[in-house]
């Protein structure tokens, strides 16, 4: 899995290639808890993801909950639709804002 | 020659490391194809033997990489057999499938994931350890 992350503004736009597992998904965290603090709104591209299981998903949970402790925005875009089944089968889309576009998730569309 | 058609059969016998769950993700994914489910059934079939074996690897042997997993894919003649067999702390009953589903917390996932994907799930100790089995029925289209 390889992560990257580019400011645009005063928000952090996070990139992540390969799979999300039991054994990726920790770096994955790491990325995003540092990212919080340091931006108005945190968007991740989950475009390039091949593959993501319930720990990634566990993931963005807990990110999206401190981002609401933190009143920050934390927000998804780019869902293949291998990534958008996971959520289907965890039924937890509901609870993140989803977005097609980068421009969209920032607000700059 | 025998009348009953052979079948295939896949054993792995993996370390509790996660960074081998990839390699039986490539597996898994191919053989539900050649049994003749369609790319999103297969992805999804993936998706619960992957999480059936990191339930394993975080609650049976709580992420200590030296534990033994095997796991044993069966062909069947009416779709597929998945068996998990290893010798670690044996599963809470009552926190499986606890989870409230579409609530808002991170833990949990897995169990239902393999649930809603699956036939049928079973879970069992027997003297050789913590046996888990899921059943995926094949339903032809007339």
């Amino acid at each position: 899995m390889k992560i990257s992350v580019r400011d645009v503004g005063d928000a952090k736009v996070v990139e992540v290639e390969g799979d999300v597992d039991l054994g990726t998904s920790p770096a994955l965290r790491r990325t995003l808890f540092e990212s919080l603090p340091r931006a108005a709104k945190v968007a991740l591209n989950l475009k390039a993801i091949r593959y993501i299981d319930s720990s990634g998903i566990a993931t963005l949970i807990e990110v999206l909950k401190d981002s609401q402790r933190l009143k920050k925005e934390f927000v998804l875009f780019g869902l293949s639709p291998g990534v958008e089944e996971v959520f289907r089968l965890t039924h937890v889309i509901r609870i993140f804002q989803v977005f097609q576009t980068e421009q969209e998730a920032l607000g700059t569309a | 020659m025998s009348d009953t058609p052979r079948r295939l059969r896949i054993k792995f016998e993996m370390p509790s490391d996660p960074r081998y769950l990839p390699v039986v993700r490539g597996a898994i994914g191919p053989l539900a194809a050649a049994i003749g489910w369609e790319e999103s059934e297969c992805r999804a079939i993936t998706l619960a033997v992957d999480e059936a074996l990191a339930n394993v690897i975080r609650h049976a042997y709580h992420k200590r990489p030296d534990g033994l997993i095997e796991l044993e894919c069966l062909e069947s003649a009416d779709g597929l057999e998945i068996k998990l067999l290893d010798t670690g702390d044996a599963p809470e009953m009552s926190k499986i499938c606890a989870r409230e589903i579409g609530c808002d917390q991170p833990g949990g996932l897995g169990t239902h994931i393999i649930k809603e994907v699956m036939d049928s799930v079973s879970y069992e100790q027997s003297p050789d350890g913590n046996r888990f089995v899921a059943r995926k029925l094949l339903r032809k289209t007339p």
